[in-house]
């Protein structure tokens, strides 16, 4: 093999034209994703009731026209975490040949903490859990998917505005494992309540035929939620220690 | 909203009014700001200009909006095109006081006057927020997220001045209009996903307004790298006129992002 060959991808793995590039087939890609969503909801619909990789190993594969913007997407992020990463790679070399300053290092803590988002996102994507849209009335028992666990909604309170529309909502819960609880707690909107890595939301409510209070709940795990808050905390401080410098000219 | 003793309920009334002349009052300053410039005539210091007055008076009209309500300003789309606007004119105070830089109000005051002007035809209630709306993410995501958009709208300006031969000023004011307007949408973000987590159960959901979120982000990240291509490197000697290009029509992308996304496509996440 041509010794050049070698040499010659490194460079464009390392380069800031790539990067530009891939940036602009993800706004493509993006772009046509959006318009395809609106297109197609059949397919799209019941993206977020799943996780991605169970859900594009289901329809992905199946219906490639309609979900091949998710394809250039998946490419182009994959790739520019690879130009991230080999860039990171390169430069962090020669400034550590060099004069190491803070500066100089900023970008490539964001490259890294980019890397930490892809890869964070990615596990999630592949080992999280989604269980959408369990109904339990007041009283009443419901199985979480399969945790093993069971929901039982102790209380429902609601305040209902003038208007007609909910000023605030919550339910006391209790999780079982078998007959022995687990966990207990109230769930409301933006309170969810966590156990062992699942955190459980109340999505909606309602009353019963028989005029019981019933609550609907989903019940997720993101197993990347905790690597890219951390990852996407560290991109934010090296961005603001980056552009704070006082006397920065070439911004 | 308000506390709601007999004395406080009385006073409501006539707060909601002056807070609502205090909206027309700013945007008339924005009016004239324009006129003024598209007319050719410019103050002698942007802090004694009709859009310094505007400014502050928009600012004092959202803060008494935000102790009305009870909750930030930034709900529905009278609140986002009125916070669209304060944000543009403040990106521009920040990036435009430089002499080289002033003649980038000429396209600036229009692009702070039209969202300003688009909030003055719609319904200005105030609104009770919705309970997932009720949280200090929802003003940080939000805020942050405009301000970002103002910085943008700066680099159009900024952009389209070097583009017909303004000089390094506006070429380094329009890096800087891409760089802020990146940090501050980026932090926004980030306040997006962990309140996304709290409230929806995921950071990230599969809806337009979110791929669009992530094409803003991809694309001033991948704008802020153009400057460091070297020119020696087989890149055109255009470089320069191609990002400035670039962040004038990263405007473009927001737009479709804040307003297209909510019109134009259907979106559970817009206002």
């Amino acid at each position: 093999m041509d010794s050049r060959v070698p040499r010659r991808l490194w460079s464009l793995l390392t380069s800031l034209k790539t990067c530009a590039g891939l940036g602009l087939l993800f706004c493509v890609a993006g772009a046509a994703g959006s318009v395809a969503m609106g297109r197609y909801p059949e397919l799209f619909a019941d993206m977020d009731a799943q996780v991605f990789a169970g859900w594009f190993g289901r329809k992905g594969m199946t219906r490639p026209g309609p979900t091949l913007w998710l394809y250039g997407l998946l490419l182009s992020t994959g790739l520019l975490a690879v130009n991230a990463a080999c860039c990171t790679a390169e430069r962090l070399v020669q400034i550590l040949r060099g004069t190491v300053t803070l500066r100089r290092l900023l970008p490539h803590v964001m490259h890294v903490a980019f890397l930490g988002v892809v890869l964070s996102h990615l596990l999630s994507a592949l080992y999280g859990d989604r269980i959408p849209g369990v109904a339990v009335p007041q009283g009443g028992f419901a199985p979480l998917g399969g945790t093993g666990w069971v929901l039982r909604l102790d209380r429902f309170d609601a305040v209902m505005a003038p208007e007609g529309y909910p000023k605030e909502f919550s339910a006391a819960v209790t999780l079982f494992r078998d007959t022995t609880p687990v966990a207990r707690g109230v769930v409301r909107t933006n309170e969810p309540l966590f156990h062992e890595g699942y955190g459980i939301y109340i999505r909606n409510f309602g009353s019963t035929p028989w005029g019981a209070p019933y609550a609907v709940f989903d019940a997720n795990r993101d197993p990347g939620a905790t690597g890219i808050l951390v990852a996407s905390l560290l991109f934010t401080a090296a961005n603001l220690a980056y552009i704070f410098p006082a006397g920065r000219t070439d911004a | 909203m308000v506390p709601d003793s007999p004395e406080t309920e009385a006073f409501v009334p006539h707060l909601e009014g002056f807070h609502l002349l205090l909206f027309w009052l700013s945007l008339a300053a924005y009016g004239a700001e324009a006129g003024f410039r598209l007319g050719g005539v410019a103050p002698t210091s942007v802090w004694r200009s009709p859009l310094a007055a505007g400014v502050l008076l928009h600012a004092l009209f959202l803060a008494v909006r935000w102790v009305l309500s009870g909750h930030a300003p930034m709900a529905g789309l009278f609140e986002s095109l009125t916070v669209f606007s304060f944000c543009c004119a403040v990106a521009g105070l920040i990036l435009c006081r430089e002499e080289e830089t002033t003649a980038a109000w000429k396209p600036l005051s229009v692009l702070v006057l039209l969202p300003q002007a688009g909030a003055a035809l719609i319904d200005k209630r105030l609104t009770p927020l919705y309970p997932a709306l009720d949280t200090p993410w929802f003003a940080t995501h939000v805020g942050l997220s405009f301000l970002g958009y103002g910085f943008f709208a700066a680099g159009l300006a900024l952009g389209a001045v070097h583009l017909r031969g303004g000089g390094e000023a506006a070429y380094r004011a329009a890096g800087k209009s891409a760089l802020y307007g990146f940090s501050a949408f980026s932090a926004g973000m980030v306040c997006g996903g962990i309140w996304a987590y709290y409230a929806w159960g995921s950071y990230w959901i599969w809806t337009p307004k979110e791929i669009w979120s992530v094409i803003v982000w991809i694309y001033f990240a991948a704008l802020t790298h153009l400057k460091f291509i070297p020119a020696q490197d087989g890149w055109p000697g255009w470089t320069k006129r191609l990002e400035m290009g670039a962040t004038a029509a990263g405007y473009f992308v927001v737009l479709l992002t804040f307003l297209g996304v909510s019109l134009l496509l259907r979106s559970s996440h817009s206002f």
